[in-house]
């Protein structure tokens, strides 16, 4: 809610009748939301007789979230607020490559190396990282992971690279 | 069997000059090596789940080999059917179709990532379900011929409850209202379990279901059955008639499930499995428990690859007239 | 009476079977085991252990655990799977408080004060009141079904398409209530919700919805990949930002008691008995009741509480409520089945499965025909609730010594079970991708102000609120006048009309009070 400290506003860019960034930013996020929503169900078959039609619901949601786009937009221009946040880069970046990482990994690789190198990817996001610690741990877990899923739950997962089965 | 199994190496053999063959051939020899997958298109515990799962289990017997059961839901179980017409053909990859998947997605869904007869190769038929013409217990009509006509003249008024586009229920249903030339209003569920309550509620009139989950409904006097639209009677509803019987000649049909491997798997291979399947469904506990769900157990001469193969392409020619309408 | 008597008593002996086990090494000397208890023991360990994997939910850990019951004998398989049952659902609270993490949307509202309390350090107590609240929801429920099973069925049946919109719009406004900041954003965030609801396919005609030819997208978002990613991953791209580490260092050292003090247990007795009785009620309607439960008990509790604004910010009567009414919840939707047989979700459909494998086709004569097993599945709910609060209660003091496990190595162990969690659930690799694009959105609506939790309800209810819109209207034939002119229909209406007022009104007054608490601080 309120401004910490320690997060320091960013060097607003948005013109000073912008009293309230962070719900303008929001508000305007929402809209083009909508509005992509909208575009995207434009194709769909609208209300027939007393049947809705697939894009009914989809097109009436979408127009509703415009609207409360668009208030909260006003809110942020109308009322004093909080400014933006400051994003972090390192940890969002490592994370998210550590899960696309696993997603294009696992079917061809199997789980030991999908897991395993997600694990390290991961681990990239925090400077905090020790990597001896990291690296045995990542161990430890990928072996659980292996007995687990596989043996103990029984589900058709695949352990090693397809290659190397055939 | 042993024979017939032979023969088809044999045929293999004769046909195939190239190394890639003789390879195929010593991989067959060997096969099963290793787990083979099967593919079911629904979620575990519902009928096409169930069969799979008794036959399946007396199959593996049979190889030497563990069978995995992999349920992948989806768009009609057309989601799975897709990525095992994409799977290896190496018989280790297999899935249970059904008349939804391997019939009906044909007319339903246009932009459908596979053909049930161009990217798979049929293995054998396993059980099928029958399907019965159910009404909340309260609906007027007292048996087909007065549905027939009550259904007719009052179109405007009836309701037709079904499990959701593509769904058993959804689709034989579709046949069903096509024969008796009408409309009426469909009304949607997500699955047969809320479709069933709505039924037993009295919130709708009438719907097509399969017989697994109707039979306990029907006994305890919830809901009635007006036919079976099967060419026999069921054991497990001696009083419901057929639909011969009860003069709807033309409503004709069962949700059938049968084993299909990806195109291209190898004739032996596929002979293996095909003997193991058959083995399985002569096999007493099996039939019993097949037949406890109220299944239709294939005749000897409906269990081999061609004869699935011309099952296949007779119900895509059935149900593409009845289901195109309903996509636009 | 005296029938409910014998009924229980014929339950409690099926669950308490021995068999005697003489193996030769003891020469003929029989020891007697308790079957079945012990797979209700067995079920109720490996529920929790499964459950309590980020991204693993109810529904998909008793979909994974249904094949080993499958050599059981029926009635055994069918105690265990009860035990799985409920221990999947215990586990998914305990993932919600612990790492913000909710496993279906039953414990959505728990992440709210579960989560704070661990941040806290009052993780113990948390867990705690949650296994103490569940464990009495589940006695009151497990009566309430030997009681009063049959007449209740009529309920569920009285419950058509009109008066499911008219729960699912009253479970609007529980949502709307369940915020803790602004109105406004908390009600774009349901239409958000919503909205990504709608990506999928169209239940009437099959149409495909702004899924762009994706085929995983073809049936939607999966309820665990959004949560998955707007909870769990944003959490923890947040805890990565700088200057995070100071919040995450008290949070390990502040850890005091495992229990629950005597405060915490007075102010938690009266939530926990709402939280039941809500819980039990709402559970029995199939389709969509017992979703609603958690947050209804929630949004009660919120306004009934004289202090509302201690919600969201860690009051133990948050996790109590919503805890005890998902249990009961679970407890009371098994009615549907044990008197018609007919499934209510997809947990029970599952149920279904298992027993038609095992050669029972429920149906509304089970009850007649198969006593000995729908008694023993009452009575073994009641010892699954009991194996629970055992095994539980006890393992609390683990999990929160799992919190004090450095951050730099829980972190990384998150992501991959998550990951591993959700590409089981359907073995789809682009089901991970999405979960990581959500978790991204996830992080932006936190850095924005905006609330993950009613999202999540928004897009739990979307479809449900929908389809049976649709439905209504199908049958009435596009008669908008159903809504009102049904007595049940009508009467859900007016307590959403009134729950709207009030929610309305002190937001209107809220802003004053805004200032207090920021000043407070």
């Amino acid at each position: 809610m309120s401004d910490t400290p320690s997060h320091r506003p960013v060097e607003s860019m948005l013109p000073k009748w912008v009293r309230g960034p962070q719900d303008f930013v929001g508000g305007v996020a929402l809209i083009a939301i909508a509005l992509f929503a909208l575009w995207a169900s434009s194709d769909l078959q609208g209300t027939r007789g007393f049947s809705f039609g697939a894009g009914t619901a989809p097109r009436m949601f979408a127009f509703l979230l415009l609207g409360l786009g668009i208030a909260v937009m006003l809110v942020g221009v109308l009322t004093e607020g909080a400014h933006l946040a400051t994003y972090a880069w390192r940890g969002p970046l490592f994370v998210s490559l550590g899960i696309l990482s696993f997603a294009l990994t696992i079917r061809p690789l199997g789980l030991v190396i999908s897991a395993f190198a997600s694990f390290l990817i991961s681990a990239l996001g925090t400077p905090e990282t020790r990597w001896k610690e990291t690296i045995i741990v990542g161990i430890c877990l990928t072996a659980g992971c292996s007995l687990l899923f596989p043996y103990a739950l029984g589900l058709p997962l695949q352990l090693f690279p397809r290659f190397l089965l055939q | 069997m042993k024979l017939y199994s032979r023969m088809l190496v044999g045929g293999a053999l004769a046909a195939a000059v190239g190394l890639s063959a003789i390879a195929a051939h010593a991989q067959a020899e060997t096969y099963p090596t290793r787990t083979i997958t099967m593919i079911v298109p629904f979620a575990a515990g519902g009928p096409t789940d169930v069969i799979s799962r008794i036959v399946t289990g007396h199959m593996a017997q049979t190889l030497g080999q563990t069978i995995v059961i992999e349920n992948v839901v989806g768009a009609g179980g057309t989601t799975a059917s897709a990525r095992a017409a994409r799977a290896a053909n190496d018989g280790y990859t297999l899935i249970t179709g059904h008349m939804g998947t391997h019939a009906a997605s044909v007319p339903l869904y246009p932009s459908l990532a596979y053909h049930p007869q161009k990217d798979f190769e049929p293995v054998s038929l396993l059980a099928g379900t029958p399907i019965l013409i159910l009404a909340r217990k309260d609906f007027p009509p007292k048996d087909l011929k007065e549905f027939v006509t009550y259904v007719k003249a009052n179109v405007e008024k009836v309701n037709a409850a079904h499990a959701g586009v593509g769904s058993v229920s959804h689709v034989s249903c579709q046949l069903l209202n096509s024969i008796l030339d009408i409309k009426p209003t469909g009304v949607p569920f997500n699955g047969t379990g809320p479709a069933m309550n709505a039924l037993v509620g009295g919130q709708v009139d009438y719907m097509c279901d399969q017989i697994v989950n109707a039979v306990p409904q029907i006994n305890g006097g919830t809901i009635k059955a007006y036919a079976i639209a099967t060419p026999e009677r069921n054991p497990s509803l001696p009083g419901v008639p057929t639909t011969a019987e009860a003069g709807l000649p033309a409503f004709q049909a069962q949700a059938w499930n049968a084993i299909f491997a990806p195109k291209g798997t190898p004739a032996p291979i596929i002979a293996k499995l095909n003997a193991a399947a058959v083995k399985a469904l002569d096999d007493e506990g099996v039939r019993k428990r097949l037949l406890d769900l109220g299944s239709v157990i294939p005749a000897a001469g409906q269990r081999t690859p061609e004869a699935l193969a011309a099952l296949v392409k007779g119900e895509i020619e059935k149900w593409t007239p009845v289901l195109k309408p309903a996509t636009n | 009476m005296a029938d409910l008597f014998s009924n229980l008593g014929l339950g409690f002996s099926v669950v308490f079977q021995f068999v005697s086990w003489s193996p030769s090494w003891l020469g003929g000397f029989a020891i007697p085991i308790p079957v079945n208890i012990l797979l209700c023991l067995l079920g109720a360990l490996v529920g929790t252990l499964v459950g309590v994997l980020p991204g693993i939910g109810t529904i998909a850990t008793v979909a994974m655990l249904l094949p080993i019951t499958f050599g059981l004998p029926p009635i055994g398989a069918l105690i265990m799977l009860a035990g799985i049952y409920y221990g999947a659902q215990y586990g998914g609270s305990t993932t919600s408080i612990l790492v913000n993490i909710p496993g279906e949307a039953g414990s959505v509202v728990t992440t709210l004060d579960g989560f704070q309390m661990a941040k806290q350090g009052r993780a113990g107590p948390a867990l705690a009141i949650a296994a103490i609240g569940s464990f009495f929801a589940g006695c009151v429920a497990t009566v309430l079904i030997a009681v009063l099973g049959a007449p209740l069925t009529k309920l569920a049946l009285a419950f058509g398409p009109a008066e499911y919109f008219s729960l699912m719009v009253l479970g609007l406004i529980f949502a709307v209530v369940l915020a803790k900041g602004s109105i406004l954003k908390a009600i774009a965030m349901i239409v958000f919700g919503l909205l990504l609801s709608m990506v999928g396919s169209d239940i009437e005609t099959g149409a495909s919805r702004m899924a762009f030819n994706i085929p995983e997208l073809a049936d939607g978002l999966g309820f665990a990949t959004v949560a998955m990613g707007v909870f769990g991953f944003a959490e923890i791209i947040r805890n990565l930002d700088a200057g995070a580490e100071m919040d995450r260092q008290l949070v390990q050292e502040k850890v005091t008691g495992l229990m629950p003090t005597k405060k915490d247990m007075i102010d938690s007795a009266p939530a926990i008995a709402r939280g039941t009785i809500l819980g039990s009620i709402l559970g029995i309607l199939p389709g969509g009741g017992a979703v609603i439960a958690s947050f209804a008990a929630y949004t009660l509790e919120k306004k009934v509480s004289k202090n509302p604004s201690r919600f969201g910010r860690g009051a133990i009567e948050g996790v109590a409520a919503p805890e005890s009414a998902n249990n009961a919840a679970a407890q009371t939707s098994f009615i549907p089945l044990l008197t018609l047989g007919i499934p209510p979700n997809a947990v029970m459909a599952l149920m279904v499965g298992a027993m038609t494998i095992h050669g029972i086709v429920p149906g509304p004569q089970v009850m007649q025909k198969q006593p000995e097993l729908v008694w023993g599945m009452i009575a073994s709910m009641w010892v699954g609730n009991l194996m629970l609060i055992i095994i539980n209660l006890p393992m609390v003091g683990i999990w929160v010594r799992l919190l004090r496990v450095p951050y730099r190595l829980l972190f990384p162990s998150i992501v991959v079970f998550c990951a591993i969690g959700i590409y089981s659930l359907n073995n789809a690799p682009t089901d991970v991708m999405l979960a990581g694009a959500f978790g991204l959105v996830g992080y932006w609506l936190i850095k924005h102000d905006f609330e993950p939790a009613p999202l999540l309800l928004g897009m739990v209810l979307g479809p449900l609120m929908e389809e049976n819109l649709r439905r209504a209207l199908l049958i009435s034939r596009g008669d908008w006048s159903v809504f009102v002119t049904r007595p049940l229909s009508a009467a859900l209406m007016a307590v959403a009309a009134a729950l709207l007022v009030l929610a309305v009104l002190p937001a209107l007054r809220k802003k004053r009070d805004e200032v207090f608490v920021e000043s407070e601080n």
